[in-house]
């Protein structure tokens, strides 16, 4: 029988150069799929494409050859109001559906998916350059596992998550390096729980539109999921779009800053997600050759988006640097169709990007290092590792791109956890020893949303994935993931409460000077006088007083002025006091909110003379309530293909300044004192405008109960305080209750260090009612989550 | 420069034996970075799982490192119905692992393909030798030893059957380790042993079998593989063949590592041998790649890295007929083994 058929030439050669040759995956399926649109793509809305006449279109080309693929429509502000008025329709239908028809619908689109697989994982990996092997073995699949967690999650909806309904209209903004999967993290949970969704997805992106068509060709609900395509500047045309309820953004630091400040005062939600930046701390515990495979996963596995920032133990820093390079020189970068590579290339900007922060570091004196088996030609950035980049340069405070690692040392676990907190990003973070103390110590104290000991970006949908600081305090997955997109049954929808003409750079700046106004006509014993900061009465900075009239508008006595340095103060004991707080047990700061409740009572027939007795009677229950539901707080996650539990931790936020409304003086108050204060942050509040007294009269029970700088009542001009906490850059999260001007306000000046922010937006609120004055979304804000991951095994 | 060293390494490592120090002058006086070693159990699953999913090659590369492996290969048959015609059955296929006309087909039949070793039990060590001669070739014969495979005999016993085995013309001993020594934290106790088996050895190659499979943990892995290096292992092998688990690429792995870091050391380059449970073409291209990613090119000839197996063979054979001709093989295709 004749063998020689076909022959290898080459055959002899690789004998014995054993190279690894190309292994390209074929994408014949993704080209055929673009050659159904005429490589022409535009829209996907309501469940069918759609191509607008007269706009201008972008190419979509092969980020490697630079070969023309197909062209995308750029939408225009009326392709969006189509998107949203789709959404709106649908979302009639949709939202009142049964939550088992619609996790039947998302089990419909994961199959749909499970059917598709090879044309999805061909077309992303195909546009975005990443290598094909993440897009098949981890998006994909990820993808379909998101839509049957959520699933799970709407069928259960109506018993586990009653007393909330969808949002409404959600609008998401993807920028253009995520990938596909960043958009279904967010549109699982938006659909599970009954809201529809307009994507912006950047142009030239055909994965999303793929996907949008997978789903519209379910046929039933096509409104559901809509897909424009056009630049991020698009963002603020979906917000302002009538309808549309919450934006959800996640991108780049400056972006998400620039559309917090724009939106502004549109009263819709925004969430963000922001930074791509991850870090790795490596102690001299750790099995040093598996924290070098975290680090290769973590930047050089086409996983992440963003770069690493890496901190070595002093004493293995050697040894690390030794392997770490030797790893490096057996990466291998090339087309992300690619089946052997382990990083593909991601396009002009990217590595442009790249190269300038590589030039900037060694101008700054830091090293080197590149490696790998890297295609010559443009497209591809080497894995590159850069050392010795002194802390204080420019560069080192910048976020690290893609694809580099920036190592520093450290010396002790202490320093690595101040090196590790002292920057505005809080993503991810994963910690390598084999010390379990000590792992646990670094894992609970980082400032991080999520943190994987002895891992590095391990994803699951059950888990909550997010951030704090300036990564943005939004999450999706988990639990966490499905309140993003729900609000409390009744909770009014979106009114536009925009301002054009609140000057930003002058509201609150100054104060009116006060006089004398009269006789007073307080009670005969006088109320304290003075700003309560770090435990006791003290005199305003200003030295000066404003007036308090009663009901009648007879001259009820006077409280102090406060003003900008009484806040810094303010803020500043808080902080003191915070790490005290967050160290005790929530039985024990049960313990004292219900000392503050006894003493409360005691006090009840004298407040009551002022005061309805009903406001205070339930401002005890409240205190005593919330202690009891901050000891239920975190709990473990089960997560598949992981032995060993994930920790759901709800953390405190840190210093919450808190704006009280002027309605419900007393109750209002501790309303949100008392949350605020189960869940372990420190407060500094601003009380009624019009009846500080009471709040001030508590004050006197928190001086001798409470720790010293717990709780800080600032009394003053309410725009003034405002603008003072709302600016100030070290006040992690602020709730308002006032004027439409101060939401608006503090929604644009929270910009400065991304703080969370919960403002009424002059809407009141009933204080009185529990759903309102002590329902579940107080406790909901009042703290943070973080997961923790806890892989197992020996 | 080197006597301070030999002699500090001396005075220091009195728990190990003084005699034996030579390695252990080269790896410094510091021993504690061996108890000190430890591997993470879910991290090295998580890279063994990659490890597997990041390389492919394909035609001509692929047809090219099937070839190779068959190199690499120790064509092993151990079983208690062994006799002297399986043997010398097995010793051709050695000699001639793949057909002729489809070697001749790759322009590979001058390369003198044959696979790298025969392994068989003591008492077959004689039929393997002569079979391999008559054939006219000189593949090494591998012997086991030392009551494998649980090594549960006398020390005197399990060494006099290295001197048999050698003297019935076996160049290479592979012994099983002594698991209750790792068991029961007795390092020192197994690099004595280890030691011996060298010396029964005299001129022909050592590989320690570790059994992997019973060892416990990866972290004891590292450390019994660490501590055979030390005792003048040539080869350090996953498993017997016979326990339930065996060569695995977590084991696989943190053995890799531990040759890795022993290059670093001393600058002394040991094999590797997977051995069990090793079947199809596409394992072998998985472990070529793994020896590739974990120790480099350096690594992949018969002299550091050898696969245990008996059908492996056939199956790269299949692959090869494929690649040749386009179409998949019958059964009488193949000559068997």
């Amino acid at each position: 029988m004749a063998a020689a058929t076909r022959t290898a030439p080459r055959a002899r050669e690789i004998f014995t150069t054993l190279e690894y040759g190309p292994a390209p995956e074929s994408h014949a399926c993704a080209l055929a799929w673009l050659d159904t649109q005429d490589r022409h793509l535009g829209h996907y809305v309501n469940g069918k494409w759609l191509k607008p006449e007269r706009r201008n279109s972008v190419p979509c080309q092969d980020p490697i050859t630079g070969e023309n693929l197909a062209s995308c429509l750029q939408a225009q502000a009326e392709d969006v109001a189509a998107a949203v008025e789709a959404a709106r329709t649908a979302l009639e239908n949709w939202s009142t559906l049964p939550g088992a028809r619609r996790a039947q619908h998302l089990t419909r689109l994961a199959k749909m998916i499970q059917k598709h697989q090879r044309l999805l994982w061909t077309l992303e990996s195909l546009v975005t350059g990443r290598a094909v092997r993440e897009v098949r073995d981890r998006d994909v699949p990820l993808a379909q596992q998101l839509l049957q967690y959520h699933a799970v999650q709407a069928h259960t909806q109506e018993e586990a998550l009653a007393g909330w309904e969808p949002m409404g209209v959600i609008g998401l903004i993807v920028p253009p390096t995520f990938s596909f999967l960043e958009m279904m993290w967010r549109i699982c949970p938006a659909l599970a729980v009954g809201c529809t969704v307009v994507v912006l997805v950047p142009p030239a992106s055909p994965a999303p539109l793929l996907l949008a068509q997978l789903a519209g060709e379910l046929g039933s609900f096509p409104g559901i999921l809509n897909m424009i395509s056009g630049p991020t500047s698009l963002g603020p045309v979906l917000a302002s779009q009538p309808g549309v309820q919450k934006v959800a953004f996640c991108g780049a630091v400056e972006e998400g800053r620039t559309l917090r400040r724009t939106l502004a005062g549109q009263g819709l939600e925004l969430s963000l997600a922001l930074g791509a930046e991850s870090l790795l701390l490596l102690t001299e515990a750790a099995d040093v050759d598996s924290a070098v495979e975290g680090v290769v996963d973590a930047t050089w596995s086409d996983r992440s988006q963003g770069g690493l920032r890496l901190l070595i133990q002093e004493s293995v820093w050697d040894e690390t640097m030794t392997r770490l390079q030797a790893r490096m020189g057996r990466l291998r970068v090339g087309r992300g169709l690619d089946g052997a590579v382990d990083m593909g290339a991601r396009g002009a900007a990217a590595r442009d990007l790249a190269q300038r922060y590589v030039h900037e570091a060694q101008s700054q004196g830091a090293q080197v290092f590149q490696a790998g088996d890297v295609p010559s030609d443009s497209p591809f950035y080497p894995p590159t590792l850069i050392s010795d980049l002194p802390p204080a340069s420019p560069c080192a405070q910048t976020e690290v791109p893609w694809p580099l690692v920036v190592a520093s040392p450290f010396r002790t676990a202490k320093e690595a956890l101040a090196v590790a907190n002292g920057t505005p990003r809080g993503g991810s973070a994963s910690v390598w020893s084999e010390r379990l103390g000590q792992a646990l110590e670094l894992g609970y104290r980082l400032r991080m949303g999520i943190v994987w000991i002895n891992a590095h970006g391990l994803r699951d949908p059950a888990v909550p994935t997010g951030g704090c600081k300036e990564s943005g305090s939004s999450w999706h997955g988990g639990p966490d993931g499905l309140y993003e997109y729900l609000r409390p049954s009744g909770t009014p929808a979106r009114q536009p409460s925009l301002s054009e003409n609140l000057n930003y750079d002058t509201f609150g700046l100054a104060v009116p000077s006060t006089l004398p106004a009269g006789p007073e006509t307080g009670p005969s014993s006088a109320p304290p006088y003075g700003l309560f900061v770090g435990g006791r009465f003290q005199a305003p900075g200003a030295r000066s007083s404003r007036p308090i009239q009663d009901s009648h508008g007879n001259l009820h006595g006077y409280v102090a002025e406060g003003g900008a340095k009484d806040i810094r103060g303010a803020v500043e004991a808080a902080h003191q006091a915070a790490p005290g707080w967050v160290g005790q047990s929530p039985g024990a700061r049960a313990a004292l909110l219900g000392a503050l409740a006894a003493a409360l009572e005691r006090r009840e027939s004298a407040l009551a003379a002022r005061l309805e007795r009903h406001g205070v009677e339930l401002s005890v229950r409240r205190l005593r309530a919330w202690g009891a539901r901050a000891q239920a707080q975190g709990h473990t996650l089960q997560v598949a293909e992981l032995r060993g539990p994930v920790l759901r931790l709800r953390e405190p936020l840190g210093v919450l300044a808190i704006v009280c409304p002027d309605e419900w003086p007393l109750l209002a108050f501790v309303s949100l004192l008392a949350p605020a204060l189960a869940h372990g942050n420190t407060v500094v509040l601003v009380p009624s405008g019009t009846c500080p007294i009471p709040a001030l009269e508590v004050c006197q029970d928190v001086a001798t109960l409470l720790p010293a700088g717990l709780v800080n009542v600032v009394t003053g001009d309410r725009d003034h305080l405002t603008r003072c906490l709302a600016l100030h850059q070290d006040v992690q999260a602020l709730w308002y209750f006032g004027s439409v001007q101060g939401s608006q306000f503090v929604e644009w000046a929270s910009a400065g260090n991304l703080k969370p922010v919960w403002v009424n937006r002059g809407l009141p609120r009933a204080w009185d009612q529990d759903a309102e004055g002590a329902g579940p979304e107080l406790g909901l804000r009042a703290a943070q989550t973080k997961a923790l991951w806890l892989p197992m095994g020996d | 420069m080197g006597v301070p060293i030999f002699i500090t390494a001396v005075t220091n490592c009195c728990w190990i034996g003084a005699d034996n120090c030579v390695i252990l002058g080269i790896l410094g006086t510091d021993l504690s970075w061996i108890s000190k070693v430890q591997v993470n159990h879910p991290a090295v699953l998580r890279r063994a799982q990659q490890v597997q999913a990041r390389r492919t090659v394909k035609k001509e590369w692929q047809a090219a490192w099937l070839l190779k492996a068959v190199t690499f290969i120790d064509l092993t048959t151990l079983s208690g119905d062994d006799t002297s015609s399986n043997v010398q059955r097995l010793c051709y296929k050695a000699k001639y692992p793949i057909r002729e006309d489809l070697l001749k087909a790759l322009n590979m039949h001058d390369k003198d393909i044959t696979t790298a070793a025969v392994c068989v039990y003591p008492a077959r060590v004689c039929d393997a030798v002569r079979a391999l001669k008559a054939a006219g070739c000189n593949i090494p014969v591998a012997s086991v030893a030392t009551g494998f495979p649980a090594g549960q005999t006398h020390l005197k016993t399990r060494l006099e059957e290295i001197r048999l085995a050698v003297e019935d013309g076996a160049t290479e001993i592979d012994v099983v380790i002594n698991r209750s020594l790792v068991l029961t934290g007795q390092w020192e106790a197994l690099y004595d042993e280890i030691r011996q088996f060298r010396k029964a050895c005299g001129e022909a190659h050592l590989k320690t079998i570790l059994a992997t499979g019973e060892l416990g943990s990866l972290t004891n892995v590292y450390k019994a593989s660490m501590i055979a290096m030390m005792a003048g292992s040539d080869f350090i092998k996953t498993s017997t063949g016979k326990e339930t688990v065996n060569a695995t690429f977590p084991v696989a792995i943190v053995m890799l590592r531990a040759i890795r870091d022993f290059f670093w050391k001393t600058g002394n380059k040991i094999g590797f041998k997977p051995a069990g449970g090793i079947r199809s073409a596409k394992d072998a291209l998985a472990w070529l790649s793994l020896i590739k990613e974990e120790l480099g090119d350096e690594w992949l000839k018969p002299e550091l890295f050898r696969i245990g197996a008996s059908t492996l063979l056939s199956d790269i054979e299949r692959q090869i007929y494929h690649h040749v001709t386009g179409r998949y093989a019958a059964y009488h295709d193949l000559p068997m083994s």
